[in-house]
């Protein structure tokens, strides 16, 4: 989770990602900065994020993102 | 019953759909919007029900046998042994990917067929003639079943919601085929999503005084955008369209400003009713416009614009063509060369690029619609590359760019861009719509306002002026809701008679002040068309 938390805090440092919930829905992550992100997960946890995750409900949040990483994860 | 703002939808079709729901059970109420959603659609494109009725049942067939795979998957992987769930995955999304195949060839070649045949043969033609080849091809002509476009892509959504596990699929067929046919909805959307309508759509509540008033409210301020402003500036749209470069850069601009509002209001206005409608019933579709000419770029028009065709491409276009395999690697492989801001904007300009032809094409089989469509696919791309320098340079001078009048500055440049892209749209060729901008550009002069001709096109001194005032009540509602002030609960506080002179206020306004009976054209819904 340290991991994610510090790829996100590199990408918009002024974001309070621990508590946020709203990154999609709130207009705070777009589109472009979405593609940014998952090369960037991609790369550092060795997964890959197929088109049918890229969903609101798995980007909202840190924590969504790190459910949506571990579970990826498993599924390889 | 030609548009929601009609007479016979306002005062018969829909007082008697509210009646007859009232009075059934709960149970039944869903019903009751089923058998009213497909007399709507045979009261406007009668036996082309059947296209709307195929959609629905294959659909809903494919819908199932996708789930089944699903659940055959789940079922396998429960027991199955770590290192073979993999292998099994692959299989079944194999099969769901056929499934999904047929279904979106099923839909996607009606539509292709009803609404792009006629222009792919006549742009075949117009090659072979080039080549002095003949005989030329017949070219096909279809009567397009009202709404296709919008329930195509609803059709769309679904299928691929249902594949992506993002929802389940309807195992009753009258929930679905009311979710593609109901009839606010219909004619110009917004496009809803299965999984956001499903539950309301079959609730079958009581109609609440509070549903209905503010159901009513929406109608009303619908109706002063489409009534009082669209339909008044009609019969000055169509002369200036018409004429195309017959008159001089000044009225050009005018054109551009008249269409764009027009445009607006129309479509709007329009959303008003529906919303407005649906809310009665207690159903809350997803808005479609919020106060798109506060955008200070082009990409925010198109996040305030039309916004559920928007995150319909952004969902089901532009993130599939980006995470591709190849696109991905673009990304990656950039990313240390180019920086994260610039290397995803390579696959994302490919993705805008499919994005945006298709959005012109979606729009109408022309060429004026795919050169509006790349038009705004420029601009937004311009805007994307010459962000960065443009925040450093902004920097450099010490230029605050979240100032009152740079903002003001932003929305009046993305006003205009969006406007000379609305000439193109409106105009009757990408010729056309190029002069007209191409006179605007290099011959404005004031001459036509000053001598008068302006208040000779169609509509006077008086409509301009009636116009005029609904514009600036317009623009004083989005200001205050772009504040966060929810007007209706506002007025919904005041006393009794305070209320009612308002309500009484709204209705006299669009009673009086309304483009209507002789003399006055009320302009076809504009997106019932596409």
């Amino acid at each position: 989770m340290e991991e994610l938390m510090d790829i996100l805090q590199e990408f918009e440092p002024g974001v309070d990602f621990e508590h946020c919930t709203d990154l999609i829905d709130g207009k705070i992550l777009n589109s472009l900065e979405i593609l940014s992100l998952v090369a960037e997960i991609e790369d550092v946890f060795d997964i890959t994020i197929p088109t049918v995750e890229i969903v609101p409900d798995n980007f909202n949040s840190a924590q969504a993102m790190w459910n949506m990483i571990c579970r990826l994860q498993e599924e390889e | 019953m030609t548009s929601y703002c009609s007479f016979p939808f306002l005062f018969l079709f829909l007082p008697a759909v509210i009646v007859v729901y009232q009075l059934m059970p709960e149970k039944k109420r869903p019903y009751v919007l089923l058998a009213a959603s497909y007399l709507f659609f045979w009261l406007i494109s009668g036996t082309l029900l059947v296209f709307l009725l195929f959609t629905t049942v294959s659909i809903y067939s494919i819908g199932k046998r996708l789930d089944r795979e699903g659940e055959k998957r789940d079922a396998l992987l429960k027991t199955a042994p770590r290192d073979e769930k993999k292998a099994i995955r692959q299989l079944c999304q194999k099969k769901q990917r056929r499934w999904l195949a047929l279904g979106i060839f099923l839909q996607l070649g009606i539509l292709l067929t009803i609404k792009y045949s006629g222009f792919f043969v006549e742009n075949m033609n117009q090659l072979l003639k080039w080549q002095q080849i003949e005989p030329l091809i017949k070219v096909p002509q279809f009567v397009m079943p009202i709404g296709i476009s919008f329930y195509t892509l609803q059709a769309f959504s679904y299928l691929t919601d249902v594949y992506r596990g993002v929802t389940k699929a309807e195992p009753k067929l009258s929930r679905l085929a009311l979710y593609m046919s109901f009839f606010p909805g219909l004619m110009e959307g917004p496009i809803c999503r299965y999984r956001d309508m499903a539950e309301q759509l079959s609730a079958g509540g009581k109609i609440t005084y509070h549903q209905l008033t503010y159901g009513v409210q929406r109608i009303l301020y619908g109706m002063i955008k489409k009534v009082v402003i669209a339909d008044r500036l009609n019969p000055l749209v169509q002369e200036l369209f018409d004429s195309g470069t017959a008159y001089d850069g000044g009225l050009m601009f005018v054109a551009l400003f008249a269409f764009t509002c027009q445009e607006y209001m129309e479509f709007s206005g329009t959303m008003d009713v529906v919303i407005g409608t649906a809310q009665i019933f207690g159903i809350k579709m997803q808005e479609n416009f919020e106060r798109p000419f506060f955008s200070r770029t082009i990409s925010e028009f198109w996040r305030r614009w039309h916004i559920t065709l928007g995150t319909w491409f952004k969902d089901y276009i532009f993130y599939p063509v980006s995470m591709a395999g190849p696109m991905k690697k673009l990304t990656k492989n950039t990313r240390k060369s180019l920086g994260s801001y610039y290397s995803p904007l390579l696959a994302g300009t490919v993705a805008l690029f499919c994005v945006w032809s298709l959005n012109g094409l979606w729009h109408g089989a022309g060429w004026n619609y795919i050169g509006f469509g790349m038009f705004h696919f420029m601009l937004i791309v311009l805007g994307n590359f010459v962000e960065p320098p443009v925040a450093w340079a902004a920097e450099k001078i010490g230029l605050n760019r979240d100032s009152v009048p740079w903002r003001i500055f932003q929305m009046l440049r993305t006003a205009f861009l969006v406007g000379m892209g609305e000439v193109i749209f409106r105009a009757s060729s990408l010729h056309q719509g190029v002069q007209m901008l191409k006179t605007m550009l290099t011959s404005f002069t004031l001459g036509s306002v000053k001598n008068g001709t302006l208040f000779t096109l169609g509509i006077d001194r008086h409509d301009f002026l009636i116009t005029g005032v609904a514009l600036f009540l317009v623009l004083a509602v989005s200001i205050l809701q772009e504040r966060g002030i929810k007007i209706r609960d506002y007025i919904a506080g005041r006393k009794t008679p305070v209320r009612w002179m308002i309500y009484y206020s709204a209705v006299l306004f669009v009673v009086v002040f309304g483009a209507y009976g002789n003399g006055y054209l009320p302009i076809d819904p504009i997106y019932a068309g596409f």
